[in-house]
């Protein structure tokens, strides 16, 4: 696997000459390449900085804003040298400040995470830390001040090696300890995939109960980031989907992330928790600072409606929301949005009950649709609720091809997309 | 051993990254590697000097362009007690066990053997589905159980029995697994051979060895090490062994293991069984260095290479290597050369692939179980009449926990939907319950009367 994206500096790995004004996310890229190199790689920066949130999800054109003199111009000089920049194509929306939990505190995705890793280190002495790049904070920072505070011996890095680091926490949990394990990215747990599906999810049923592996959690960014392209912004969770013995998490925020996630950890079943890199600045909001638990294996509807169904999770649960919102303004229709959280196992009764009742489903992922988890809601759904459906059930994803580079805005299943899915339903 | 020594000049005592490596990365600012080894002293880094400055390794210049020779013709040597004739070569190396402890080994060796005779036939006979049997391996079963403490944590393949056998597991739980009966711990869920015991700290086999299509992924030394991490950071004065074949150290997983095992300073036992053969796959198409021994110190592992035939040699490093990994929290590496006299389980047939000369010496000049009744003959603690009844004896045995254990129904059909989380999820529950239903309908045509009610 190659070295990793670092997402606080700009999308490409090239560095740019001290001369050009260092505007990576606000972060200075690292010096010293050939100008021709950091020309482009400056080009870059500015084509694929990613945004933070309250930016409407629409393209803004650029008219060679800052660029300085004595640039190499690009093949379409002479004609209007419009650049194109990319906003995300979401917006986070936070929700209300939990009260039942005590203080909270301004928390982005990360943040979250690291709050929950910091209470798990606390109450349970048994639990270590561990992957590729852990010990400094990690490279989406989710690690930060943990070892400082926790010792070398429950916070500490790996060699790159993710079949290793997986059969290593399985081996921990083995002998009844919390083993907290990092994957670099989601695109890289596949060397990991027998450990996880021939050894973690079998441990218990294989042993007839003497031994298991309960107290192993994985953890991987996860999903579209703007820039990511083939290998940074995979959405796995159908491989796993496919697997009995494991759980499989992805939260749609800061709140949700801290309490699924302390969930998991404390699950004794082993746990896959995906989160959506994207949110890990984007998605800011009050979170307790206490430990406190989101149950798994749980859906929640998170705007009531009559009319036609939205199932998501991560990132796109964002998406849908604004799609309910397209679809009240301009359609009169009224949706009821539900964020599946747990992948598996999924909770099939409250999905149904909507569907009971609105008569219309529309599910929506970033993976690719062919056997994309989708399939398998939609599949259960028709059986269980048949007579009920007033059309046939809408999955809007990826298409069926590696997530692009340059066609990122082509292939996410976006607002529009979702809108003109949903139109179609109401229409049928 | 040029490849040995060299290694050995190169790491040195020390593991990871040498002192001036660690400064360097100091310099540009890595926190992490800095924070982890700040007992560092502060020395000059200076590009004036000339020794190498590298992080990544703790060595000297050199002018002279000269390939490392891989080692093969004259290996790494094997270190043994007894010859072949089952005599004390060097008596200093005799660990000079007491009768009881050895007439121990050789009754758990021999018991295994008739155990092994039995099943075999049984599963040629249709009684069981499937049988790997032990024939030659015993001494490194044997050797290595006995020289571990009971609480020590045991990673097995699937060619381990003896170490279950040497720590007393009953010959009717041997039993229930093969047949999946209702005394199976393991609830009838696996094939034969795939035993596990919680209180023995024997830890359920996993392989997934279907009759056609044998795998060598079967040794996972991830976990081992993962438990043997935990273990010392419990301060449990336990050591972890993990047991493979030289076929399973090919698989990426031995790598990840060895390496995590040595970064991470696990206490941990890593015991190759080079046993010549992964299933038809001789050890010369299996690897070109020369053999398992020679890749540990590749990882800055302590390796020994000894005859696996010898129970004594097997147990003497068993024992200082258990006493040295938990001391110094490192992992060693025992590679036991030895000899697979049987076939690969039921579903092979050797003869397709070697001659039955090669096995037969094996099992008639150098056989674990003869050096042994050798040793013991010669020093008067065992005879021919002993051996005549112990056979009869370890016969009859074998053939009541059989018989007993084939006369017991399968478990319940419903617990083939327990254990795959700690709670049945709602969706499991209503699949087994859908089962239950449809074979209120359909039962006549499932083999209901051979599983409990």
């Amino acid at each position: 696997m190659g070295p990793p994206l670092q997402p606080n500096q700009c999308g490409s790995r090239l560095g740019a000459p001290p001369s050009l004004p260092a505007e990576c996310g606000g972060v200075a890229c690292k010096p010293g390449l050939r100008v021709g190199m950091a020309v482009a790689a400056a080009i870059a920066c500015r084509l694929l900085r990613l945004r933070a949130a309250g930016a409407g999800g629409h393209w803004r054109r650029l008219r060679g804003a800052g660029l300085p003199r004595g640039f190499l111009q690009p093949a379409s000089a002479g004609e209007d040298a419009a650049q194109w920049r990319r906003v995300a194509h979401f917006t986070f929306q936070p929700d209300p400040e939990p009260l039942e939990y005590g203080q909270t505190q301004k928390m982005n995705l990360f943040q979250a995470v690291t709050s929950a890793l910091d209470n798990s280190l606390a109450k349970d002495p048994t639990a270590v830390i561990f992957g590729e790049d852990v010990a400094f904070g990690g490279v989406f920072r989710c690690t930060v001040g943990l070892r400082d505070k926790y010792g070398k011996d429950r916070v500490f890095n790996t060699p790159l090696c993710e079949q290793g680091i997986v059969g290593f926490g399985i081996g921990i949990a083995v002998t009844g300890a919390t083993a907290i394990a990092e994957i670099q990215f989601a695109d890289y747990i596949f060397p990991a995939f027998d450990q996880i599906v021939n050894e973690a999810a079998k441990y218990r049923y294989r042993s007839g109960d003497l031994f298991n592996c309960g107290s192993l959690t994985i953890r991987a960014p996860w999903g579209c980031v703007g820039h990511g392209a083939v290998y940074h912004s995979q959405s796995p969770e159908a491989f796993f989907a496919h697997c009995p013995g494991i759980k499989v998490v992805v939260p749609r925020s800061p709140f949700q992330a801290k309490g699924l996630l302390l969930s998991c950890i404390e699950d004794k079943n082993p746990c896959i928790f995906f989160e959506p890199k994207i949110l890990y600045r984007a998605a800011v909001e009050q979170v307790p600072v206490e430990p406190y638990n989101i149950p798994l294996s749980q859906a929640e509807v998170i705007q009531e409606g009559s009319d036609v169904t939205l199932v998501a999770w991560g990132t796109q649960v964002h998406v849908i929301r604004e799609v309910a919102s397209m679809a009240q303004e301009k359609l009169g229709v009224s949706c009821e949005v539900i964020d599946l959280r747990t992948i598996i196992p999924w909770d099939v009764d409250t999905v149904c009950k909507s569907v009971i009742k609105t008569g219309r489903l529309l599910v929506s992922h970033e993976a690719p649709l062919t056997g994309g988890f989708a399939s398998e809601i939609s599949s259960t759904v028709q059986e269980e609720c048949f007579l009920n459906l007033e059309a046939p059930i809408s999955r809007v994803c990826g298409y069926d091809t590696p997530f692009p580079h340059v066609f990122e805005p082509f292939y996410i299943p976006d607002k529009w997309k979702c809108y003109d899915a949903l139109r179609k339903m109401i229409n049928y | 051993m040029a490849v040995v020594t060299a290694a050995a000049r190169v790491l040195g005592s020390s593991r990871g990254l040498g002192q001036d490596g660690l400064l360097l990365l100091r310099r540009l600012g890595v926190r992490g590697l800095a924070i982890s080894h700040p007992q560092r002293q502060q020395q000059r880094f200076s590009s004036l000097d000339d020794k190498p400055q590298f992080p990544g390794a703790s060595a000297e210049f050199i002018d002279k362009l000269e390939f490392i020779q891989p080692n093969v013709i004259s290996g790494i040597p094997i270190y043994r007690v007894m010859d072949r004739q089952g005599q004390i070569i060097n008596p200093s190396e005799d660990p000079n066990l007491p009768q009881e402890k050895v007439l121990k080994f050789y009754k758990s060796m021999t018991l295994l053997n008739t155990m092994d005779r039995i099943l075999y036939e049984s599963q040629r006979q249709g009684r069981i589905s499937f049988y790997m049997t032990n024939y030659g391996e015993e001494g490194t079963h044997v050797g290595s159980a006995a020289a571990l403490d009971n609480t020590d944590l045991v990673f097995g393949q699937y060619r381990e029995a003896g170490v279950l056998m040497y720590r007393d597991y009953p010959l009717e739980l041997f039993m229930a697994q093969c047949y999946g009966n209702v005394s199976d711990l393991g609830k009838g869920r696996q094939m034969p051979v795939h035993y596990g015991c919680k209180e023995r700290h024997f830890v359920t086999i996993s392989s997934p060895l279907a009759t056609q299509i044998p795998q060598g992924e079967d040794a996972h030394p991830g976990p081992a090490v993962g438990a043997a991490y935990a273990a010392k950071r419990a301060n449990a004065n336990r050591v972890v062994i993990c047991y493979f074949g030289e076929g399973a150290a090919s698989e990426g997983d031995a790598h990840a293991g060895f390496n995590f095992a040595a970064t991470l300073e696990c206490p941990i036992i890593f015991f190759c069984r080079n046993n010549g053969y992964a299933i038809s796959t001789p050890t010369s198409e299996q690897y070109r260095g020369d053999g398992i021994a020679a890749r540990g110190p590749g990882y800055g592992i302590m390796s020994i290479r000894v005859d696996g035939n010898d129970v004594f040699a097997v147990y003497n490093a068993t024992k200082e290597a258990r006493r040295r990994a938990v001391a110094e929290n490192q992992p060693f590496l025992i590679e036991a050369m030895t000899y697979r006299i049987g076939h690969h389980s039921t579903s092979d047939d050797s003869s397709a692939y070697r001659s039955v000369d090669e096995v037969n010496y094996w099992d008639k000049q150098d056989h674990p179980i003869s050096r042994l009744r050798h040793y013991l003959q010669s020093r008067g603690w065992w005879d021919d009449e002993q051996e005549k009844d112990w056979r009869k004896q370890s016969r009859k045995k074998v053939m009541e926990a059989f018989e007993q254990a084939e006369r017991k129904p399968k478990p319940n059909f419903s617990l083939l939907f327990s254990d795959v989380y700690q709670e049945m999820p709602a969706q499991l529950r209503k699949q087994q319950e859908s089962l239950a239903r449809h074979l209120q309908t359909y039962g006549e045509h499932y083999p209901l009367d051979h599983f409990e009610k």
